[in-house]
């Protein structure tokens, strides 16, 4: 039976036996849109409800952006060393997050240049993968405790800047090695050969054939690590020292009081519209120049 | 007596003396000399840090159960229980929500721009801060919340609900949305890897819709099944937010216990309660192992994904 007699055949039956066809589908639609639906809710509520005259009651309306001027002027007041309504400082949290995030980023574009290129070409890369891999596969906390326990209590080594520093890489690391081996597996090597054999050396061979064509991969793991490192909070639990990363002291405020909750759906919403922006710049720099890209 | 250039040699560095090897693999070992020693090594020590004894920051090395007799004397089995019983119980239904969604991603949606609007919903709550997300749904069901004004607005309650936040409906509602996108890529990758040829022969040979889901799809995408699983039950074992948000003091998880072993600085006790943990997520890693065995291992997902 070919595939026209099939179709012409499914249209002669009457439609409510044509309907197990499409149901399997429908199942499928509603089921995904609607989590959809739940994971973005929220989202959603949080910018409405951040212009929001009463956020508490969870019904949007009255606008007003005075919650963002409280958390720019909060911040401003007390570091000159005014009294203002309420104790919501924002602003060195953001620092140290937005400089962690940094350098979460640059170190895992150098890790990934390191192992990303290597990894697929070695035999023995089972063990390697699941070792690199390994944060992904314990929950954050555990992993977070485990790390502190190791350094503060076998090794006496004093937390600090540099144990949050560890702990994001450790968490963003692995999935900006995943989004380099998808690049990566798919480099073939007999590029850097002929390139060997016309006589580049091996910086020219670096500059001018891998890195070209690992970029996208190059972008995705930095801006793996820095989104990743700037709302990253199980692990900064344990592996800090006095001060508090943006999302932990985000997380910390929300669980103190009530009144500081309508500033923390205006810092929310910013942080949230930035990474946003950031995730679509990334899927379009890592996955968008197809065009340009050497072809195999 | 002049220097002939042809016969000069070079002084012997560190590098005449190595194995001749690409310099990548130099780099890759001193790495992973790093990231083993000083990360995947120190995890894996919790479990012997778990049979030590001491009182703070002091340990003494000489192992006991201790520590474990402790963790579970102060009601830690029946928190652990409960948490994966969240956690196991939301999987499942992540599962099943996942699959048919993946299944069409895959195979059925056929309009570009809808799949590619997808794929960011489906990517962009991973770069979310995890308060962000949830933190407004206690606004919302809370006791004078949006649900409850409107619930008695309408007369269709005479007194506030109590049980939408701070509860356990809470802590699983608030979960399903957050890693639905941990079960929906692996189950769609391994669904998108699978020829059509074999959907299209199983259909020919007169197999209904029904037994090609069971004969071919499912076995095929049981890798990505067992790595959704994975994905999404780890993550959700240790979340500190969801619980702590949605559940209050209702419903403490791991995360809530562990903080308060820390908290009061009960660390081997912590150390005890990480170690079981770890203990399931290896026997996951196991089961994980098993079942991406057919297809070659980790490895062999990536070397598919060459093609």
């Amino acid at each position: 039976m070919t595939i026209e007699n099939k179709t012409l055949a499914r249209f002669r039956l009457p439609f409510w036996q044509r309907l197990t066809d499409w149901a399997p589908t429908g199942i499928g639609i509603i089921f995904g849109y609607s989590v959809l639906f739940i994971l973005y809710f929220p989202i959603v509520m949080l910018m409405l409800l951040s212009f929001s005259g009463d956020p508490l009651t969870g019904i949007p309306g009255d606008w007003t952006i005075t919650w963002y001027e409280d958390v720019i002027f909060a911040d401003i007041a007390q570091r000159d060393g005014e009294a203002y309504g309420s104790n919501f400082r924002v602003g060195d949290p953001l620092l140290l997050s937005i400089m962690l995030a940094f350098i979460t980023s640059i170190l895992c574009v150098i890790a990934v240049l390191i192992v990303g290129p290597v990894l697929p070409r070695i035999k023995w890369r089972g063990p390697f993968l699941v070792g690199f891999l390994m944060p992904l596969m314990i929950p954050g906390i555990v992993g977070g405790v485990g790390l502190f326990m190791w350094y503060r209590l076998v090794i006496h080594v004093k937390m600090g800047i540099w144990s949050l520093v560890v702990a994001h890489f450790v968490w963003a690391f692995p999935f900006a090695l995943l989004a380099m081996l998808v690049v990566a597996s798919r480099f073939d090597t007999r590029l850097m050969e002929a390139a060997e054999d016309l006589g580049a050396k091996p910086w020219q061979r670096f500059w001018q054939i891998e890195m070209p064509i690992l970029k996208p991969g190059i972008y995705a793991a930095g801006f793996f690590g820095f989104l990743l490192s700037f709302n990253e909070l199980p692990f900064s639990i344990f592996m800090r020292a006095g001060q508090d990363t943006l999302p932990l002291y985000l997380w910390i405020q929300s669980g103190a009081h009530n009144t500081t909750v309508p500033l923390i759906y205006a810092m929310s919403t910013i942080i949230t519209v930035g990474s946003i922006g950031l995730t679509f710049l990334a899927i379009k720099l890592a996955f968008g120049g197809g065009q340009n890209d050497v072809r195999q | 007596m002049t220097t002939n250039v042809y016969t000069y040699r070079k002084p012997a560095g560190l590098r005449d003396y190595l194995p001749r090897l690409p310099a990548g693999v130099w780099s890759l070992s001193g790495f992973s000399l790093l990231w083993f020693g000083g990360i995947v090594l120190p995890l894996l020590a919790i479990i012997v840090v778990s049979f030590l004894q001491g009182r703070g920051l002091n340990i003494n090395f000489d192992p006991t159960f201790l520590q474990y007799e402790r963790f579970f004397s102060y009601g830690g089995g029946e928190m652990l229980a409960r948490s994966v019983r969240i956690a196991g119980t939301v999987t499942i239904v992540e599962l099943l929500l996942a699959f048919p969604f993946a299944l069409w991603l895959a195979k059925g949606c056929k309009n570009n721009t809808v799949k590619l609007l997808t794929f960011t919903a489906l990517t962009v709550p991973f770069f979310l801060s995890p308060a962000a997300r949830v933190i407004v749904w206690r606004s919302v069901f809370g006791i004078n919340g949006a649900v409850n004004q409107v619930l008695l607005g309408t007369g269709i309650v005479d007194e506030p609900v109590l049980w939408l936040i701070f509860s356990e409906f809470a802590v699983h509602f608030g979960f399903i949305g957050a890693f639905f996108p941990t079960m929906v890529w692996p189950i769609f990758l391994s669904v998108s890897l699978i020829d059509n040829d074999f959907l299209e022969a199983s259909g020919d040979l007169g197999a209904s819709r029904l037994r090609t889901l069971l004969h071919i799809i499912l076995p095929l995408a049981l890798p990505g099944i067992v790595a959704g699983f994975v994905f999404t039950f780890i993550p959700m074992l240790g979340d500190a937010v969801v619980a702590s948000h949605m559940g209050g003091n209702n419903v403490l998880m791991l995360a809530a216990q562990v903080q308060s072993l820390i908290g009061v600085s009960n660390f081997l006790v912590a150390a005890a309660l990480a170690a079981v943990v770890l203990a399931i997520m290896l026997a996951f890693q196991v089961l994980l192992w098993f079942a991406l065995k057919p297809v070659g291992g980790l490895a062999g997902v990536f070397a598919s994904l060459r093609r």
